[in-house]
């Protein structure tokens, strides 16, 4: 224990004291915990940032700079987009504004919420992720898109419009996020197992992956299963089944390019990712060389806020996936540097407070959506690097885009309260 | 166990997090700092290089004016390009329609023609029209306003070059291709001068291509071309222009004419005038009708072959690019050199015998006289332009000084004129002149120049022996009239002494007025001259080998220049194969290029500031000015007329002495030949009953020819020094079968006809 401690305290002044997860706590007086809780709660509600049982204010402050900084480069990378095909500089960043700020406000209500509410809703809100991309499956991939609740863009069927327009995969992501945070708590002991601790899991991702890969949204599938697979491998799933089945999968993927024909098509973009700037015929480059051109006429410190060139319609929709070329054309690598900093810190910091989680429950909520935020942050800047091969992945707190945006403050608003219950020191 | 578990759940929840944080963002800082700092610069370039986007600002090209330095020859205004950007417009059915036929009626295009255009998409640039005028560009404005179309049609600022006196100088000014660069003449010898520097304005555009808001740009202004001051005068240009058409039709010439004029002291070039040539407002057009109708005749194929043939032929400056024997005018080159080495003086004598025996041609080179000239002096030889003579000269000068004399008076090189396409000289090096090349060249065959090298030694001939830089521009000056560049009028060099020249003149004087080149005679001018006829022996040659009868055609060439004891002004005059056969046997220099070089003398001298010096003999046969008699009494007219000495009878009523004359022929001011009468017309006569025909003239001598004009009730001005020496009528004022009314004057050329060339075969 003391090792534990000692680990956990690495740096702080006060050595927080360790307390096992509650399901392991024996017998605890009902009336005295019924009390507690109660207590807690209302400590919750009238203290936002009060040591204890307030929500983590480093987590808090770096979501918020983040959150900042991306409406700001938002503005900046739609401006010249906007200007030229909505004739108002400001028709993102007005939209992007409005729903950041409802995003808060829902993040700070969700954040008063006790995250073991969620228990008795991981099932519920599996099932209603399922059932949104069978709609999009159905009506859109199968029927062709016949009624307007699901509309293609650029021939794919990833939305669905039920007033606003949202991806299906954004609550997919959260709902796997939840349901396996469920699942492995129940079943902390029999994980090693295949029965209770693999096969359930992989049933669960392989119906996903079935549901959003023919969207088709590859970018969404390998999310959902990467965070999932994480999750199976922190929450204690045996790594050789796990390595099996990456093993299968991959041979399996490598089997059906190598015999569908699609095979050379998958070495030219290999190719067109390895050399952009000389891509093989067929293989459209466009969109990465001229996130290369921003990211290169950045420089070291930038362009300058605003003055970026390749917004001018050069690089397709900047204020999407590749928002970051932008940021990195008029911020420059040290700006670019201080963006990847923060995301590491939220990173850390959602880590941090998640395996100091109360309960098992509590942790694994944590560590997916942190998970989340961070696998999708990495892709994504990989992608606008050219690090990893284009892939359609939007940046966390920075892509245009609303209800993902209120999606995403939501969940952080769990992270929070997660944070809440959190045995760290509280600043 | 719980423990346990806890704690690797914690080992792996760091695990991912630290391969997430390190590696997935490790490989990004990475990957950002290769494309960031180490091909920043690359890249930036590059991003650059598709952003920017460089507009040239077309500077205006230069003017050129004549020597009056007020004329405009050449000049280029404000014309705009209609263009159309498709992709703006391609997709907006009603507005392509409506642009369509908008544009249509003002361009004056066809509406599905346009229609078409604005349908391609992707395509941001489309010319619709090239070059069109302010007010046609004011209506297009006026079209894009009213239906507020702001996108899609475009305006192009342009200049388009304009030559407002036509075909006048074409060959000298040449033309420009569409995007304002000289192609010929000197528009293309001047071009950079006349270019200016283009202005350029760079911008940044977005990926549209339309402008992005950025102070990104930098604008450097385009700086106007220079103007070009001409040593060309318009005036002397369109009478050499004037005179030379006249020439070619009346002498059925073929392959076009070129004439010279030349300041002799400072190498200007007053008029260059070439024929057949073209109008530089439309360049392409073949003007040549004879052409034209031939290449329409020709199959498909072969026609863009014709056309393009066509068309340098009518571009090319014969006057610079093409050469020719110089013929006997060459002769006044090998008297200088004979007069220069001491060969020919006071007492030398050659007798000719109609041959003389040359080392290496069989039989030996005949004179054009057969019969031979007898003994001669220097001024015999060079009047009779007797080739035995300048053989002997040859002989006597030996190769060496010959080539020596050849090149001083710059034949062997290009005489560097200020226009493209000069082309180089074809002679004989020293080590090749053997005696037969020598004595062919003796007297101006067998060695190719061009006119402007004869012109430039018939130059120095003139001036008193100083070699002078034949050039068209006089100054290059800028906008605000400032001298950039002044032409260079001082002599190369001096060929022969003072001494020498004045003899030469002197005794080409005698030659232009009773000598072989008397058909250039001026009255009331002293002019000297030399006639050429140049073989066109290859031309020859090479129609032996291709047709059954081959026909020698000719350069028929006058060179000469006035006044004699202070030339001022050198004209060369230049057929290039007249038509004998269709003519009345007429290919020599005297009966071809001398009347017209009379003409033009006639007309330029009095112009140039030249006053007419009269001789007595020549006063008598010089023309009167009709008085003014319309208006005044019959009895009055008769008074005033009388008082002149001149005749006079009436048409129409005179049945009283107080009736008023309404008409007179000729009219007050013309001409009317001395005892000449003038016909008084009053009231009372039908037009048509008087009117008389004009007969025709040619081949009759004076006395025949006054004889016949007084049948046919019209007069006589008799012209060119073969009037009084016996020669033929060759040109008349007025075309044979014209009616006019009765005593109208006909002005007729006389001439000597005397082809003074032989042939010489050299195998």
């Amino acid at each position: 224990m003391a090792e534990t401690v000692g680990r956990v305290a690495r740096g702080l002044r006060k050595i927080p004291q360790y307390r096992p997860p509650q399901e392991e706590r024996p017998k605890a007086p009902s009336e005295r915990s019924e009390g507690q809780k109660k207590k807690r709660r209302k400590k919750i509600k009238y203290n936002f940032f009060a040591l204890g049982a307030g929500m983590d204010l480093p987590l808090f402050v770096f979501l918020i700079v983040l959150l900042a900084i991306g409406l700001v480069m938002m503005f900046s990378a739609s401006y010249a987009h906007c200007y030229y095909y909505y004739g108002d500089s400001y028709y993102f960043t007005i939209r992007q504004a409005g729903f950041a700020a409802a995003g808060l406000v829902l993040m700070l209500l969700i954040s008063t919420v006790d995250y073991h509410q969620l228990h008795k809703w991981a099932y519920p809100i599996f099932g209603i992720a399922v059932l949104l991309l069978l709609i999009v499956l159905v009506l859109g991939k199968l029927l062709k898109g016949i009624t307007p609740l699901v509309r293609p863009k650029n021939d794919v069927y990833r939305w669905i419009n039920l007033g606003i327009e949202f991806q299906p995969t954004e609550i997919a992501k959260f709902a796997v996020v939840l349901l396996f945070a469920h699942m492995i708590s129940l079943r902390a002991s029999k994980m090693k197992t295949f029965r209770y601790g693999f096969a359930p899991f992989m049933g669960i991702l392989a119906l996903l992956a079935l549901l959003i890969a023919p969207e088709p949204h590859l970018s969404a599938t390998i999310i959902v299963c990467v965070i999932g697979v994480v999750m199976m491998f922190i929450g204690g799933s045996s790594p050789k089944w796990l390595f099996l089945v990456g093993g299968i999968g991959a041979a399996a993927l490598g089997a059906v390019l190598l015999f569908s024909g699609k095979f050379d098509y998958a070495l030219d973009r290999i190719y067109g990712w390895l050399d952009p700037f000389h891509p093989p015929e067929g293989v459209d480059t466009w969109q990465t060389t001229q996130s290369l051109y921003a990211i290169g006429s950045g420089g070291l410190l930038g362009v300058g806020l605003g003055q970026s060139r390749q917004k001018y319609l050069y690089l397709p929709e900047p204020q999407n996936d590749f928002i970051f070329a932008i940021i990195c054309e008029e911020l420059g690598f040290v700006g670019a540097l201080v963006i990847i900093i923060l995301f590491s810190l939220l990173i850390w910091r959602g880590v941090y407070v998640s395996i100091h989680a109360k309960d098992k429950f509590g942790m694994m909520l944590g560590l997916g959506i942190t998970f989340q935020v961070g696998i999708q942050a990495v892709l994504n800047i990989c992608v606008v690097t050219n690090t990893v091969p284009n892939t359609g992945i939007s940046l966390p707190f920075f892509s245009y885009g609303g209800t993902s945006l209120v999606m995403l403050l939501a969940e952080m608003g769990v992270l929070l309260n997660v944070s809440r219950h959190s045995n760290i020191e509280k600043v | 166990m719980a423990k346990g578990n806890s704690e690797r759940m914690w080992n792996k929840a760091m695990g991912v997090t630290v391969l997430l944080i390190f590696l997935g963002f490790g490989a990004v800082v990475v990957n950002l700092f290769r494309w960031q700092i180490l091909r920043g610069e690359e890249l930036k370039a590059a991003a650059l290089d598709q952003s920017l986007h460089s507009t040239t600002l077309t500077a205006m090209r230069g003017t050129i004016y004549d020597s009056s330095g007020v004329k405009v020859l050449a000049k280029s205004a404000s014309v705009w390009t209609v263009v159309l950007e498709p992709e703006y417009i391609h997709e907006d059915e009603a507005l392509r329609r409506k642009i369509s036929s908008g544009l249509a009626e003002i361009l004056e295009m066809d509406e599905a023609t346009i229609y078409e255009k604005t349908g391609q998409a992707g395509s941001y640039f489309t010319y619709l029209k090239r070059r069109v005028e302010s007010d046609v560009k004011e209506k297009v404005v006026a079209f894009l306003d009213e239906n507020g179309i702001e996108s899609g049609v475009r305006l192009i600022d342009d200049y388009k070059r304009y030559y407002p006196y036509g075909t006048v100088a074409s060959t000298i000014l040449g033309f420009v291709g569409s995007d304002g660069q000289g192609l010929s003449g000197l528009e293309l010898q001047y071009d950079k001068e006349l270019q200016g520097t283009a202005g350029r304005m760079i911008s940044a555009k977005n990926a549209l291509s339309t402008d992005m808001p950025f102070e990104y740009e930098q604008l450097i202004g385009a700086q106007n071309g220079y103007n070009l001051i001409l040593t060309v005068d318009e005036t002397v240009q369109s009478i050499l222009e004037k005179y030379l058409e006249q020439g070619i039709e009346q002498f059925k010439v073929a392959n076009g004419a070129v004439a010279i004029m030349m300041d002799v002291k400072t190498g200007g070039i007053l008029g260059l005038a070439v024929k057949g040539d073209y109008d530089p407002n439309d360049p392409f057009t073949v003007y040549d009708e004879t052409e034209r109708k031939k290449i329409e005749l020709l199959p498909e194929k072969e026609q863009e072959q014709a056309y393009s043939d066509a068309l340098n032929k009518q571009w090319r400056n014969k006057a610079v690019s093409d050469t020719y024997y110089p013929g006997s005018v060459f002769k006044m080159c090998v008297s200088a050199m004979g007069l220069e080495e001491g060969i020919i003086t006071d007492n030398f004598s050659f007798t000719c015998t109609g041959n003389m025996p040359v080392e290496g041609v069989t039989g030996g080179i005949d004179c054009w006289k057969h019969a031979g000239h007898g003994q001669e002096s220097f001024h015999d030889g060079l009047c009779n332009s007797c080739n035995p003579f300048f053989i002997r000269v040859g002989e006597l000068l030996g190769p060496s000084t010959f080539a020596k004399y050849r090149e001083a008076f710059g034949f062997t090189t290009q005489t560097g004129i200020d226009l493209p396409g000069e082309s180089w000289s074809i002679y004989h090096d020293e080590e090749d002149l053997g005696p037969a090349e020598l004595a062919t060249e003796s007297f101006g065959q067998n060695f190719s120049i061009t006119p402007i090298h004869m012109i430039t030694a018939c130059a120095s001939i003139a001036n008193g022996g100083y070699l002078v830089q034949p050039h068209v521009v006089d100054r290059i000056v800028d906008e605000d009239g400032n001298i950039i560049k002044k032409a260079d009028t001082g002599y190369r060099r001096q060929v022969i002494s003072e001494e020498t020249s004045q003899k030469i003149c002197s005794v080409l004087y005698d030659n232009a007025t009773s000598g072989t080149a008397s058909g250039g005679y001026v009255m009331g001018y002293r002019v000297c001259g030399k006639t050429g006829t140049s073989e066109k022996i290859e031309k020859y040659n090479e129609d032996k080998r291709t047709k059954e009868n081959p026909q020698m055609e000719y350069i028929a060439s006058y060179c000469g220049f006035a006044p004699a004891e202070a030339p001022r002004y050198a004209l060369l005059v230049f057929f290039d194969e007249p038509q004998g056969e269709e003519n009345g046997g007429l290919t020599g220099g005297n009966a071809v290029a001398g009347p017209i070089f009379s003409s033009m003398m006639e007309e330029l001298l009095p112009y140039l500031g030249i006053e007419a010096q009269y001789t007595d003999a020549e006063y008598d046969t010089l023309d009167l000015t009709a008085p003014y008699t319309v208006g005044l009494t019959l009895k009055e007219a008769y008074a005033q007329l009388g008082q002149m000495g001149l005749d006079y009878y009436v048409i129409g009523d005179e049945s009283e002495d107080s009736i008023q004359v309404t008409e007179q022929i000729p009219q007050a001011g013309e001409n009317v030949p001395k005892g000449g009468k003038v016909v008084l017309y009053t009231s009372g006569y039908e037009e048509k009953d008087v009117l008389v025909e004009v007969p025709d003239f040619t081949g009759m001598d004076l006395a025949n020819a006054s004889y016949l004009a007084l049948l046919n009730n019209v007069q006589v001005s008799a012209n060119g020094a073969g009037a009084t020496e016996g020669g033929s009528a060759k040109l008349q004022s007025i075309t044979p079968g014209t009616m006019v009314k009765p005593g109208t004057v006909v002005t007729i050329t006389f001439v000597e006809n005397i082809n003074t060339e032989t042939y010489v075969s050299l195998e």
